[in-house]
């Protein structure tokens, strides 16, 4: 798994796409730093970061996870793996925790806007804490969704698409009627960015993410005896 | 080492494999010999727990490679077809992920990754990008990449395709090299390299397994006869003659009259006799100039053409049995239709062959070794032109087969 793991993270950053995701990812932040709290002389910065993860993971989401399976079954490098005497829930679980490091760094840098309140006020830092924990908990529900599309098809372009249609589909649901809000994901990270811990959002987006990597590794075991 | 029962692979009505059974021992270097699709790749994709048999059993080392795939998998080291690889990472990278990805020990990684670098002369270009280098050290480095951990058995997918002559022998010396101490599976298409390399050939015709030997064996199998061939410059035509003068001889014919007035005969020897000699000898009394004398070996080309051939022919003879008198006239026309068509797929697969041909002649050139360069020349011919005569004759067969069957 740890093999999988850093070489995956390597990837990221040997490519030009963990630098466009975090630049992006930290772009959207910026632009909500400004119109959520800047604008409004406000220091709560959990506005910040539902407006990220509403529009930003829009963006960066499918860029992070559209390669993961489908690069590799279209270069025929899923053989090495396969072949090799891991398990497939070592090789998910490692490609789901080094996207999530993306996040997770991106985070890190985030606190910059921390830093610039903390010069003009004084922010909670345990508001600001749980607001991350929930980012963090809902990025990992979009990776493993996104993930599991790039395991069902060679095409990394199917693949980024299919989770774009299911991160936009969360700004339309309120339009949908009222059967549909379970489907938005980001109606798991409404109670985090203002520093509630919810037991709801907690166990959805934990098993959410779950779910689909499980599923991930179903279609990967499935590959041998289809194939 | 290796127990393969039974072993089937289905793709909805599609029988890629067929009930295989073979078993390969320790130390053994194996080839895997089949046209294409014949079902190779298919065959080592079970074998390295890569696709799953739709019936049968595969155990490797003992471990079944179904029930306990990672014991399994830590004995085999595997280069697929095409070699994939990580573009983006350095060689080094790529090998030390594999020895990871394998688990090798954290103590042993390193000195294990310099050793195979260096075993597959990768030295120079370990701190390249992959994506920069050129086919021939790809090949390398996905081998290395099998050969990290040291497995008990390495299965090698099409290990030489698409490299030029000096790479294929470094290659080729690097396999044999592996047979010393591991157990080797190689398919290939080319034969001569098989039956250059392995110590036994498994032959594969359309999923079926269609003889398990040693190369020496299989190309003992279709000698016929004792032939010698011979090139003269004969001004008096004493060769209709020469028959009474010779001993043992069964038949002498004209094969060839070349544009420098040489002929090219074959003569037959009635019984196990070497008639070199005595050729040699007679020819010089009679005044006839020996341009150039050839014994006449079956190669593993033709074994091979044969055995396949063969099968070609119990199939289509089972179906076409019945219909094929009464559709003679119009089978013909059909033929010859068939014939056009596949004149292109026959051209592709010419070239393929030249290729090998002439890469192969050019190592002849570079070594000195080889004193008889235009004996060899000559024997690559006939070998390649009966391919060619082979593959057309296969293809009219399948044609008539398949349109017996619509009819």
């Amino acid at each position: 798994m740890w093999a999988v793991y850093k070489k995956e993270l390597k990837s990221y950053f040997l490519s030009p796409i963990g630098y466009v995701v975090i630049g992006v990812l930290l772009f959207v932040c910026a632009v909500f730093f400004y119109l959520t709290t800047i604008s409004y002389g406000s220091i709560d910065l959990g506005g910040l970061y539902f407006y990220a993860a509403l529009y930003g993971f829009m963006i960066v989401i499918p860029i992070l996870t559209m390669r993961m399976f489908a690069e590799e079954r279209k270069n025929g490098t899923e053989q090495l793996i396969l072949t090799s005497p891991v398990s497939m829930v070592g090789v998910v679980i490692g490609k789901f925790l080094a996207a999530m490091s993306v996040i997770f760094i991106t985070l890190l840098i985030s606190f910059i806007y921390f830093g610039i309140m903390s010069y003009f006020g004084s922010p909670n830092i345990k508001v600001l804490l749980v607001a991350m924990l929930g980012f963090l908990l809902i990025s990992g529900s979009a990776i493993s969704f996104g993930m599991f599309a790039s395991s069902i098809t060679e095409n990394q372009i199917i693949a980024g698409i299919i989770t774009i249609t299911f991160l936009v589909m969360s700004l339309f649901v309120p339009d949908l009627g009222k059967g549909f809000p379970d489907i938005a994901i980001i109606n798991l990270y409404q109670k985090f960015p203002s520093g509630v811990i919810s037991l709801t959002e907690l166990v959805g987006t934990i098993s959410f993410a779950i779910m689909f990597i499980a599923f991930t590794i179903i279609v990967m075991q499935r590959r041998k005896l289809v194939k | 080492m290796i127990q393969v029962e039974n072993i089937t692979k289905k793709y909805g009505d599609f029988t890629a494999v067929d009930n295989i059974n073979f078993e390969i021992d320790e130390g053994e270097i194996v080839g895997f010999l089949g046209p294409n699709g014949a079902g190779k790749s298919t065959t080592m994709n079970m074998i390295t727990g890569f696709i799953e048999p739709s019936l049968g059993k595969i155990f490797i080392d003992g471990y079944d490679i179904s029930k306990k795939p990672k014991k399994a998998k830590r004995q085999i080291g595997y280069m697929p077809e095409g070699v994939p690889l990580y573009s983006d990472l350095t060689v080094k990278e790529f090998v030390t992920y594999m020895a990871e990805l394998k688990g090798v020990n954290k103590k042993d990684k390193k000195a294990n990754v310099q050793k195979v670098i260096k075993d597959t002369g990768l030295e120079d270009v370990q701190n390249k990008l992959i994506r920069n280098l050129s086919r021939g050290y790809k090949q390398r480095v996905s081998m290395a990449g099998a050969l990290v951990n040291n497995p008990k058995v390495i299965i090698l997918d099409e290990p030489t395709v698409g490299l030029d002559p000096k790479q294929v022998t470094e290659i080729r010396a690097l396999i044999k090299e592996l047979g010393k101490e591991h157990t080797v599976i190689l398919s290939s298409h080319i034969l001569s390299e098989v039956s250059q390399i392995c110590n036994r050939v498994i032959i594969i015709n359309k999923g079926k397994i269609v003889a398990i030997d040693t190369p020496e064996n299989l190309e003992r199998k279709v000698v016929k006869g004792n032939a010698i061939h011979v090139t003269v410059e004969d001004p008096e035509n004493k060769m209709e003659t020469i028959k009474e003068k010779l001993n043992n001889v069964q038949d002498i014919s004209l094969i060839a009259e070349n544009d420098d007035k040489t002929k090219k005969y074959m003569i037959i020897a009635s019984e196990e006799v070497d008639l070199r000699k005595s050729i040699f000898e007679t020819f010089a009394k009679e005044g006839i100039t020996i341009f150039e004398m050839k014994k006449v070996n079956a190669t593993l080309e033709e074994a091979f053409m044969e055995l396949i051939n063969n099968e070609n022919e119990k199939n289509s003879d089972i179906k076409a049995d019945e219909t094929i008198e009464k559709e003679t006239t119009e089978e013909n026309n059909i033929e010859v239709q068939d014939e056009k068509e596949t004149e292109e797929v026959n051209e592709s697969e010419e070239k393929e062959n030249e290729d090998v041909q002439e890469s192969e002649m050019k190592e002849n050139k570079e070594t000195v070794e080889e004193p008889i360069e235009t004996e060899k020349k000559e024997e690559k011919k006939t070998e390649t032109n009966k391919i060619e005569q082979h593959d057309e004759q296969e293809k009219k067969e399948k044609g008539g087969e398949n349109n017996v069957g619509s009819l």
